[in-house]
């Protein structure tokens, strides 16, 4: 063969040169088999390293859903305009402008250099030569010509694109551009976020000219009913921290959104999705080459929720619109199927538009949002402390049934002022004879301080215990726990209890603080026979892409407790509440009659309503009032409970919110019914 | 295989070497093409492209190598002083900065002929071989005559003087093997070489030890610039000990840029594989990290061994094992002195090119600018490279059977 005929030649010259030769060769194939096989890992390893940047892409958030579909939050797309730096025609502009600075820097670039000789001897002669010859421009000072020519190139398009929109616009930022240059240069430069349809239009038509300049889609949230739902919805802030078990190291990151409250943050895991990686190949210079997707971007999922944003809406604008309430009106409204515990409608005033938050929140909005007498973002039927004020008969009644204390047509005197141990208790209750439904319906606050008395308030703590006071309800947003004096902590805070303390438990004051959700669960579990029930917020997170099952099955309820109370008691007090409504002696007889003709007519209201004192100190500030009822077909439907926080009375204030938030309850079911008649008459 | 000691008669030409060198040019094509492919002004019509010019100079090359053998190679080497001579004087006009152009790139290196620049540095390497081989011809007995020895040094150490003065250090260097083998193979006596061998060696080890470890004011004046190649390949710290943070920083970055080429060199072919990422897929010279100065040239090397992977690269050494043994089986062939001289020459510088070049690539030899013989753009080499192999099948040709 012709390598080994070599080797073993005769001629000695030769055959060594052929040895050296043969072994030049395999020196080089080992080698070659050292970097190309053994050692390639690694190489690879730095091929990614130097032309590829990794990009973290967010997912498109989850839409929020009402119970019938309605997007209470969803996505829209956003038109920015960006520079893509990559762009040839782009580098090209800053070229040119660097070769005629770099031209000019050139011509001022001198150094000093040595007379010559025939200089030195003519200098004697008053001969001044220049001492200066033309030098080579340093590195930095290319550099720098580099980074003017780039501002200015981008500054000069910055202005011809506000031509273009018809808007002044300048490139200010100049060190934000250069660290944009520096460290992002495989990502666009953002110009423009946020374009309006007019500005849209004015940049295909003259914009798209400019080099390096395009305009780019991105999704972003939106609220499409502004206000409506905020407290329960929240808000989201821009966020640069990834979620567990996703890829953790990134080059750069696209802006991601997280929520801060409400949902949006509760359900913040489910609605973001997962976010996806994008590799950028880029080139020696770091400009962008083409792109391939690492993991795909999973979008988050869709959260339904059981509010109706339609009953949403009318408890909103009525509680907002409440009659005799300080501006603006502070309160909460709840509304709660007391068979399953959904939340209906829950509502707080003032609102608040979580639109603001996007793309970020002003400072002058924060401010206003922060205002503490008005709070805002405090969702008044969840957090807070009110007293409920005589809402809270409701439990005391309840207490002396049980205990046996209170016998409903025992009759007694009552005074008004009522004195307890020398303390004075108002009454809006005239004096006289009263038996328990007078009593209740008029809201006699010496019959109940009585009756409170005789069952004494550790009973009447145990009983509200019993309907859920005193601890927080349970829905995934921020709740208050209330305030309940319940043993332990009379015993903590207080040397036990005085009448005058027991009677003003039994007004529904002093140690004792309720929301209107909590509220809302025990008037259920009264209208239901005695379920204390979790509420529901969220009816189902589904996949954008999953099927939703065309018939809505009703949830199961989640019975939390059942109270200790018998049927009879319970009974006695639904139609005394009922009562309260119906018999035109009732408080809130007016606000539910036109003349003697109910408003509501398919429904069976009862309730109770509620006006508590609230002193700053030992003055008195404020009142806060309440309506807490319940509704009936031929089965107890509803509860809904109302208080505003500055307020004239239970019945003026409130009760028209509840009267007409069952107006609107009213004509759901009748829709309800005619699309299930519709529905039978199609099968 | 096939045995490659025909009997006389049949035709002397290696058709297996021409047949290797095929093999190797669409090699080149192919390659240079791809090196090219991403350049930023790629609106060149297609017969300005860098690959359509090699074409045409291999045509021009295998003209020349087949117009070399209308002669025989005895006729040729009467001319072969005058040939050296010629060679000689280029080698000094090129040094006269108003006929050797730089290219740009500091070193004087080609004279400017209008069309193409012509790269004396190249042709030097063959006059020096015919002259060498002629001169080295006459009777072993007096090659042991030491005048003999000196003049033949001398006659290495003018071209390789004026090589180093430009400064091309690489072509240069080519000098020392061709000659030291050629004196081997001719008979020099062992002593001579031995003693000249370790001059030499003592010279390169206090030229490396004085340029990379003595202090700036003790140290030869060489190139800046080969100094830090020399510092890159032995992979010493540019920073001091006793610099400033800054200036050690400094010191790192520029490291940083003179170790580039090799380093992106190696990325290359290391992120090659076994089986690389395919024709024109390459991304190291796409996206201009290898840089697009050099990779169509002299670092054509790694464009084929990051798109071809292991297999190429074999491929690659293969077909040059092949042209390399079929020239020394001709010099074996050879009847006289003259002849296996001429073809051992030719060995020599063809191996010595292959050896640096693709050594450069894998980080085992210093970069200096030697190209791959018959793969790296460029008119000069493949034309002398080509001249190489008409000098080889001549010799093969002509040959006289006594």
């Amino acid at each position: 063969m012709l390598v080994f005929d070599q080797l073993n030649k005769a001629d000695k010259h030769l055959r060594v040169l052929s040895w050296v030769v043969v072994l030049g060769l395999l020196v080089l194939l080992g080698g070659l088999w050292w970097v190309q096989i053994v050692r390639s890992r690694q190489y690879v390893e730095d091929l990614r390293t130097q032309s590829y940047r990794t990009v973290r892409v967010p997912a498109p958030r989850g839409k929020i859903l009402d119970r019938n579909g309605v997007a209470l939050a969803e996505n829209r797309p956003t038109y920015n305009i960006s520079l893509y730096l990559e762009d040839r025609s782009w580098r090209d502009a800053v070229q040119k402008r660097y070769k005629q600075t770099e031209a000019e820097a050139r011509k001022g670039a001198t150094a000093p250099r040595k007379p010559k000789v025939f200089e030195t001897l003519l200098s004697h002669f008053g001969y001044k030569p220049a001492l200066t010859q033309p030098r080579r421009l340093k590195t930095e000072e290319r550099a720098q010509l580099g980074r003017t020519a780039r501002f200015v190139v981008t500054s000069n398009i910055v202005w011809q694109l506000g031509e273009a929109l018809g808007q002044p616009m300048a490139l200010t930022n100049e060190s934000g551009f250069h660290k944009h240059y520096d460290r992002r240069r495989a990502l666009p430069l953002p110009l423009v976020p946020n374009l309006n349809a007019d500005q849209i239009a004015r940049f295909q038509e003259q914009g798209t000219r400019l080099p390096g300049v395009d305009m780019e889609v991105q999704p972003l949230r939106v609220y499409p009913h502004t206000n409506l739902a905020a407290h329960v919805l929240g808000y989201l802030t821009r966020t640069e921290e990834s979620v567990e078990d996703e890829l953790s190291f990134y080059n750069y990151r696209l802006p991601d959104y997280r929520g801060l409250s409400g949902i949006e943050a509760s359900m913040d895991d489910k609605l973001r999705g997962r976010a996806g990686a994008k590799s950028v190949l880029v080139n020696n210079l770091g400009y962008r080459q083409s792109e391939t997707v690492l993991s795909p971007v999973e979008a988050g999922k869709n959260v339904t929720l059981t509010i109706d944003a339609a009953i949403q809406r009318v408890a909103e604008r009525e509680l907002t619109n409440a009659a005799g309430a300080q501006r603006p009106v502070r309160g909460g409204a709840v509304v709660v199927d007391v068979q399953t515990g959904e939340i209906i409608a829950l509502a707080s005033a003032p609102l608040f538009d979580p639109n603001d938050w996007i793309p970020f929140l002003p400072m002058a909005t924060w401010n206003t949002y922060t205002n503490e007498d008005i709070a805002p973002l405090q969702n008044r039927a969840i957090y807070g402390n009110y007293f409920p004020g005589s809402t809270f008969k409701i439990l005391v009644s309840l207490a002396g049934l049980e205990a046996g204390t209170l016998v409903t047509n025992e009759n007694f005197r009552i005074q008004s002022p009522h004195y307890v141990r020398g303390h004075a208790f108002k009454d809006l209750a005239s004096p006289g004879e009263y038996n328990f439904r007078r009593a209740f319906i008029k809201s006699s606050n010496g019959y109940f301080i009585e009756q409170g008395l005789r069952a004494t308030p550790e009973r009447v703590v145990e009983m509200a215990q019993q309907f859920g006071f005193g601890r927080k309800p349970g829905l995934p947003l921020q709740e208050s726990p209330g305030l309940l004096p319940t043993r332990q902590w009379v015993r903590e805070n207080r040397r036990g209890w005085s009448d005058v303390a027991a009677g003003n438990l039994s007004i529904g004051q002093g140690d004792l603080d309720v929301t209107p959700l909590q509220l809302a669960l025990a008037v259920a579990a009264v209208a239901n026979g005695g379920n204390i029930l979790t509420p529901q917020l969220v009816a189902s997170v589904r996949a954008p892409d999953e099927l939703v099952e065309s018939d809505q099955v009703r949830p199961r309820p989640v019975v939390r407790d059942r109270v200790h109370v018998s049927p009879a008691s319970l009974t006695t007090v639904r139609e005394a509440m009922l009562a309260d409504v119906e018999d035109p002696e009732g408080t809130a007889y007016k606000p539910f009659h036109a003349g003697d003709r109910p408003h509501i007519k398919t429904f069976r209201v009862g309730g109770k309503t509620g006006t508590a004192q609230v002193f700053k100190g030992e003055k008195f500030d404020h009142w806060t009032v309440w309506f807490a009822s319940w509704a009936m077909t031929d089965e107890p439907r509803y509860a809904v409970v109302v208080m505003v926080d500055h307020g004239t009375s239970g019945g003026g204030t409130c009760a028209p919110v509840v009267r007409e938030i069952y107006r609107a309850l009213e004509y759901r079911e009748q829709r309800l019914r005619t699309a299930q008649k519709e529905v039978l008459a199609i099968r | 295989m096939f045995t490659f000691t025909q009997p006389e008669r049949q035709s002397r030409i290696e058709w297996f070497q021409l047949l290797a060198l095929l093999g190797l040019m669409a090699v080149g094509v192919a390659f240079i093409y791809s090196a090219t492919l991403a350049f930023e002004a790629n609106a060149l019509p297609w017969y300005k492209e860098a690959f359509t010019r090699q074409i045409v100079w291999y045509v021009i090359g295998t003209a020349a190598g087949a117009a070399l053998c209308i002669l025989d190679y005895r006729s040729l080497a009467r001319w072969s002083l005058i040939i050296y001579w010629i060679t000689i004087v280029a080698l000094v006009l090129v040094l006269i900065p108003g006929i050797g152009t730089t290219h740009g790139w500091g070193a004087r290196r080609w004279i400017d002929l209008g069309a193409f620049q012509w790269q004396p540095s190249e042709f030097a390497k063959l006059g020096f071989i015919f002259a060498f081989a002629s001169f080295l011809s006459r009777p072993p007995d007096e090659l042991r005559i030491p005048m003999n020895f000196f003049k033949a040094l001398g006659m290495i150490a003018l071209p390789f003087l004026l090589i180093m003065k430009e400064p091309d250090l690489g072509s240069a260097l080519i000098f020392l093997p061709m000659g030291l083998v050629m004196m081997f193979v001719a008979g020099v006596p062992a002593r001579f070489l031995r003693r000249l061998l370790i001059g030499v060696g003592i010279l390169v080890v206090l030229f490396l030890v004085d340029v990379l470890f003595a202090p700036p004011n003790w140290q030869i004046k060489v190139q800046d610039y080969q100094r830090r190649r020399l510092l890159v390949y032995f992979g010493s710290d540019y920073a001091d000990k006793k610099m400033t943070d800054l200036q050690k920083q400094a010191a790192r970055t520029l490291q940083k840029n003179d170790s580039y080429n090799v380093d992106q060199a190696l990325i290359s072919v290391g992120s090659g594989g076994m089986f690389g990422k395919g024709w024109t897929k390459g991304t190291q010279n796409a996206l201009g990290f290898l840089p697009r100065a050099v990779a169509h040239n002299d670092f054509i090397f790694s464009v084929i061994a990051e798109e071809k992977g292991f297999m190429g690269t074999a491929l690659v050494i293969a077909l040059y094992a092949v042209v390399l043994f079929t020239g020394i089986h001709i010099a074996g062939q050879a009847r006289d002195r003259l002849g296996k001289l001429l073809a051992v020459g030719i060995v020599t510088m063809l191996f010595s090119h292959v050896f640096i070049n693709i050594g450069m690539n894998i980080r085992l030899m210093p970069v200096t600018g030697v190209p791959l013989p018959f793969l790296s753009y460029g008119g000069s080499s493949v034309l002398c490279s080509m001249i190489a192999i008409g000098v080889l099948q001549n010799v093969n040709l002509y040959r006289r059977s006594y």
